[in-house]
């Protein structure tokens, strides 16, 4: 029944979002990844480092909520950018 | 006897500093604190006592028009916009030039509207891992407390926290704020803020208070429009009365004269104001939480009473606890101004400054999740006795 459900996320999404160090690539992913999903079987995301590249997949049920969770996930991201660029 | 000194100061420094982060509600709230190392703390029960030096205390309000209320989606774009600046301002007023010198990272857990403690707690995360400065999350309404005391030099008061969002008596017993009371239905501030969009009237500076400037223009004090009175046991429930003195102010605005509460039914002429409903309201509302107050304190054998929250910084609900007071042998009520009262980041500094000096920072990233409901008497509270 599970299996099922994740093979229904058919609408994928892939961002990348470039730092300046992987270190602040790998503050960002430490500071999204803590938050729960709030629908699991209708959104998925999964952040990775690769180098100095936050990578972003997601996986949803349909384009709207896909759409939600991105937007949601990229406001986040833009706070954690703003602070770096002005603490670093 | 309790050791408040149990985690040293960072960085061999003779005082601890704190950040204390705050957005619950439509309050953004920046503030920066100040505890000295004293050796008295080490053995004994002195957490009201901390000689708080307040460095930084910076507030930015999102601001709806009249006539309407802030949702989450949109306070929590206000907070996201203005939280990086708040906090350099504070840093340069506060004259930290290395912000690696801070002991702790204090942000809002809970309870509050989602979104909003979710836009601070990922720049309080992001900060925290740059600077290498560990988080406390804090409780809201324990920091409304904490602040309190440490400001009014309350030891063990009966605490009233009214505010747009909570309405409770507490006590202390055992290492818990113990709920003794509190609303079944809207918070009080909500009760005074919704009429007040009633009204028409902004909401601004805190809940209630241009219902409070309004109440003052009453000039037919001794009769009271009844209202309905609703204490159940220790509890309150406020919706009721709303929607009854919301209906009375729409009779009122649209003359319908066969309300004989409000015309007179031979004449047609208006007998009561929007000022008259205004106190009226704000006097049965009191009323309901002093009663419920002064219980609570004969419970607990306490003659202190402490009014924390927004709605505290109203005048006449001061006056009228007083008067409670007075009453009972030796009372004294403690409230703070504006300043205080109102949500800021100083409180959510203070409580967790103490929690940080008992050692009870966030050990795992995962455990900084903001969460809308955060019970008062979940929190273990170590610094006291």
């Amino acid at each position: 029944m599970k299996g099922a459900r994740e093979n229904q996320l058919l609408h994928v999404l892939h961002l990348e979002v470039p730092f300046e160090t992987a270190q602040q690539a790998q503050i960002a992913s430490k500071v999204l990844t803590p938050d729960p999903i709030l629908k699991p079987q209708d959104f998925h995301v999964q952040y990775s480092c690769k180098h100095s590249v936050l990578h972003l997949d997601f996986e949803s049920i349909d384009d709207r909520v896909l759409r939600v969770g991105v937007s949601s996930v990229i406001e986040s991201v833009k706070t954690i950018l703003e602070t770096i660029d002005e603490f670093k | 006897m309790v050791n408040l000194n149990k985690v040293p100061p960072r960085h061999r420094k003779q005082y601890y500093l704190a950040l204390g982060l705050e957005g619950s509600a439509n309050k953004l709230g920046v503030g920066i604190i100040k505890h000295p190392l004293l050796p008295q703390h080490a053995d004994s029960d002195l957490s009201h006592h901390c000689e708080l030096q307040i460095l930084a205390n910076i507030r930015d309000t999102y601001v709806t028009p009249p006539g309407e209320g802030f949702l989450p989606r949109d306070t929590a774009r206000h907070h996201r916009n203005w939280a990086v600046r708040l906090v350099k301002k504070a840093l340069q007023e506060a004259g930290i030039k290395d912000p690696t010198d801070l002991d702790t990272i204090c942000f809002t857990q809970g309870p509050g509207m989602g979104a909003p403690l979710h836009s601070v707690v990922v720049m309080a995360r992001t900060l925290s891992l740059l600077w290498d400065v560990p988080l406390v999350g804090v409780n809201h309404c324990v920091g409304h407390i904490e602040m309190g005391r440490e400001i009014t030099k309350a030891e063990n008061p009966v605490v009233l926290y009214v505010s747009g969002g909570n309405t409770q008596v507490i006590a202390y017993s055992e290492n818990r704020y113990r709920i003794f009371g509190e609303t079944l239905d809207i918070a009080i501030g909500n009760c005074l803020d919704r009429f007040a969009r009633t009204l028409k009237i902004p909401n601004e500076p805190s809940p209630g208070y241009n219902i409070e400037q309004l109440a003052l223009k009453c000039t037919n004090k001794d009769q009271l429009v009844e209202l309905p009175y609703t204490v159940k046991g220790m509890d309150l429930s406020m919706s009721g009365i709303l929607g009854y003195v919301d209906s009375l102010a729409k009779d009122l605005f649209n003359k319908n004269t066969k309300n004989k509460l409000l015309f007179d039914p031979q004449t047609g002429q208006q007998l009561v104001t929007v000022a008259d409903l205004c106190y009226s309201l704000q006097e049965n509302l009191f009323a309901m939480l002093v009663e419920i107050t002064e219980r609570a304190m004969a419970h607990v054998n306490s003659n202190q009473v402490l009014i924390v929250g927004g709605v505290g910084c109203n005048v006449r609900l001061q006056e009228m606890m007083a008067s409670m007071c007075r009453d009972r042998s030796n009372g004294q009520v403690h409230a703070t101004d504006e300043r205080f009262c109102i949500d800021n980041g100083v409180m959510i500094a203070q409580a967790g400054l103490l929690q940080y000096r008992m050692g009870d920072a966030v050990q795992d990233i995962a455990d900084t999740v903001v969460t809308q409901k955060f019970r008062t008497d979940e929190v273990y509270v170590a610094w006291r006795e």
